[in-house]
């Protein structure tokens, strides 16, 4: 039985507007430029490549998503652009400079808020800019910005414990972005919400991403998320790992949730889904063997 | 649901029946020492001579085990003399409580027998200033070699290796090198509370902070933390409340080097007292002193437990009471609301819709 399908139109097509909008991106100056990146892990002969060649250049205030199935290195790639890990080949520059371990330049929010619990709202916000060697009141009076921009003004002198988690995940932004860096990434910031909360962050982070100059590296594996939210969508597969396709997002700006039942959007989600499941006509459901434990005429479809 | 069964895996009790707990795990023990003191048929395996009768060695006030009574009434009867008269009662070294009860106050307001003898509160002051001495200054050395051990795994490497090894020596075996090193007074007691203290208090602490969330640790560095700045303003605070109940524990490890600590020498502290009080026969002023060490070191605790809720308010959480007399101390009145008046949840500020 072949459910109903609408006949979408090729995602590569764009509207005059949008194709106008991404002649501007590339003229911008590269801020993030990946070349050739290749991470292996175990070592000693058995080790196992988890993705090679990947190039990538992100310019000034693009936004970028990363989305691949679960073991394609997404969330091993970031944590090589933020520093924390190492790359077994290939090389990163920041603003044409090979960059070398963590640094306040490559903010970073992750997947479980990473608050640190012993600071009040107010205090986590002003923690970069301490390590920066602000004074005490400049620091404070920039924090308040930072957190009326997100909206937490009158949590300031709240502990984390004390949040929900999706304010939880506004201080980590408005942390991230006191510290003005060149790239804020984000990995998987929304997985830990509710649907309505994740829903929420989204038009959130994308109102914060238009105020504030910043270019945004974004990891999710939900189609929607990446189809929402970002200017250029990288692909990563897995057997073998790297990059499968990198897409220019056609959906045009500014994006609303209204957009995502437009054929443009379905076209692009379709395509990410194939890339990412492998095309429609291959994809077989598996069956289980279940032994039928109803009895007859008990039929649920 | 406050009704639900007793014995839930997990579950929180309600407050009330915390505190009923609480006070049982008190009253059970006291209530069989009540009985066994009380209860003349329970144990009691002596008999106190009150008519000595016609047994020759019987005076008053005299004990002996019952078998032995039995026996010369027995003689008594078959050569019809006055029979002898006691009452059954329990060995000298088992007062019953109110005894000892009465002890915690007189102990404190009976003069030492002999001159230059330290009255009770004397000794008592002698073995918590040993007791801070020795603890103080295992910390200095010990919490910041303990931070740096969990901090870096160099330190680590140089360090816990041998550490491992010397706490497994008995800190009491030192007395003797103790005494030889620092002579017969409060010195080597210090140092065998410092030996006992110290080795744990590295590993331990090593240990807590090496639990610290590394996601914490590199959320840090990509705020520009680094060396440094990233121990004194991640890893420590991120582990003192840990280390702070850690301190807590090792505190109470302390007190129990305190009674050997003070036979090394010349003996002093609540230790001597409990030995002189033994000597005299002075049972209940012996039970006195030592439930006193566990009162002094409850008390403590407690204290230190509820700074700790001052000192790391972001522990609070809103509900969850660990130890419900500490709680009932804080304030008393919440014995008789059922349940704590949650805060009002926090509105979640409205987004725009993009």
């Amino acid at each position: 039985m072949t459910p109903h399908t609408l006949a979408l139109p090729d995602y590569r097509e764009q509207l005059p507007e949008v194709a106008a909008r991404f002649g501007k991106i590339r003229q911008r100056p590269v801020v993030l430029s990946v070349k050739g990146l290749r991470k292996d892990f175990g070592g000693n002969g058995a080790s196992h490549t988890v993705f090679n060649n990947v190039s990538l250049d992100i310019h000034r205030r693009e936004f970028v998503t990363i989305i691949g199935p679960s073991g394609c290195g997404k969330s091993t790639f970031i944590r090589i652009v933020a520093g924390l890990d190492e790359a077994t080949g290939g090389e990163i520059l920041l603003d044409g400079k090979a960059i070398r371990g963590p640094g306040p330049d490559r903010g970073m929010v992750f997947q479980g808020y990473t608050l640190f619990p012993w600071r009040t709202v107010k205090q986590n916000v002003m923690f970069g800019l301490e390590m920066r060697g602000q004074g005490t009141s400049a620091a404070e009076s920039e924090a308040r910005q930072w957190l009326e921009m997100v909206g937490l003004s009158k949590f300031e002198n709240s502990y984390p414990h004390e949040l929900s988690g999706g304010m939880k995940q506004r201080v980590a932004i408005a942390r991230a972005l006191a510290n003005e860096p060149q790239i804020l990434i984000m990995d998987e910031p929304f997985g830990a919400l509710d649907a309505l909360t994740r829903c929420k962050m989204q038009s959130y982070l994308l109102q914060i991403w238009k105020k504030v100059n910043v270019t945004i590296l974004f990891i999710t594996h939900d189609l929607d998320e990446a189809v929402l939210l970002s200017d250029r969508i990288m692909v990563l597969g897995v057997n073998p790992g790297g990059v499968r396709e990198i897409i220019e997002n056609p959906v045009p700006r500014p994006r609303s949730v209204d957009q995502m039942l437009t054929p443009t959007f379905l076209s692009v989600k379709r395509r990410l889904d194939e890339l990412i499941h492998g095309p429609v006509s291959e994809q077989e459901e598996e069956k289980l063997p279940v032994i039928k434990l109803t009895e007859a005429g008990d039929e649920v479809e | 649901m406050a009704n639900a069964d007793w014995l839930g895996l997990k579950n929180e009790l309600p407050q009330r029946r915390r505190l009923v707990l609480t006070l049982l795990s008190f009253v059970v023990p006291l209530a069989l020492w009540c009985a066994v003191s009380y209860v003349p048929w329970l144990w009691h395996p002596n008999v106190r001579v009150t008519v000595p009768g016609d047994v020759d060695y019987f005076v008053e006030e005299m004990e002996l085990p019952r078998a032995d009574f039995q026996r010369e009434l027995e003689k008594v009867r078959a050569a019809g003399g006055t029979l002898p008269e006691g009452d059954r009662v329990n060995p000298l070294y088992l007062p019953p409580p109110h005894k000892v009860a009465i002890a915690f106050y007189t102990a404190f307001t009976t003069e030492p027998r002999l001159q230059g003898e330290p009255w009770l509160h004397e000794s008592l002051g002698h073995s918590i200033r040993t007791i801070l001495w020795g603890f103080f200054l295992s910390s200095i050395f010990g919490v910041p070699l303990g931070i740096l051990c969990g901090t870096y795994r160099f330190f680590s490497r140089l360090q816990e290796p041998f550490i491992e090894f010397f706490r497994y020596l008995p800190a009491p075996a030192f007395g003797a090198l103790c005494v030889a090193i620092l002579g017969i007074d409060d010195g080597p007691k210090i140092a065998i509370i410092f030996i006992g203290t110290f080795f744990q208090q590295v590993l331990v602490i090593g240990n807590t902070v090496r639990k610290v969330d590394p996601a914490l640790i590199e959320a840090a560095q990509t705020l520009g933390s680094r060396g440094w700045k990233l121990m004194r303003c991640v890893v420590i605070p991120a582990s003192l409340s840990e280390i702070y109940t850690d301190m807590r524990i090792l505190l109470g490890w302390a007190w129990t080097y305190l009674i050997v600590a003070e036979v090394v020498g010349t003996m002093s502290g609540i230790t001597l007292f409990i030995n002189q009080q033994a000597r005299y026969r002075n049972f209940d002023n012996v039970y006195a002193a030592i439930f006193m060490i566990g009162v002094i070191g409850l008390t403590s605790d407690m204290v230190l437990a509820a700074l700790g809720k001052v000192l790391f308010p972001w522990k609070r959480r809103a509900g969850g009471g660990r130890w419900s007399v500490l709680e009932w101390i804080r304030e008393p009145g919440s014995l008789f609301i059922k349940q704590k008046p949650k805060p009002p949840a926090a509105p979640v500020a409205e987004i725009s819709k993009d």
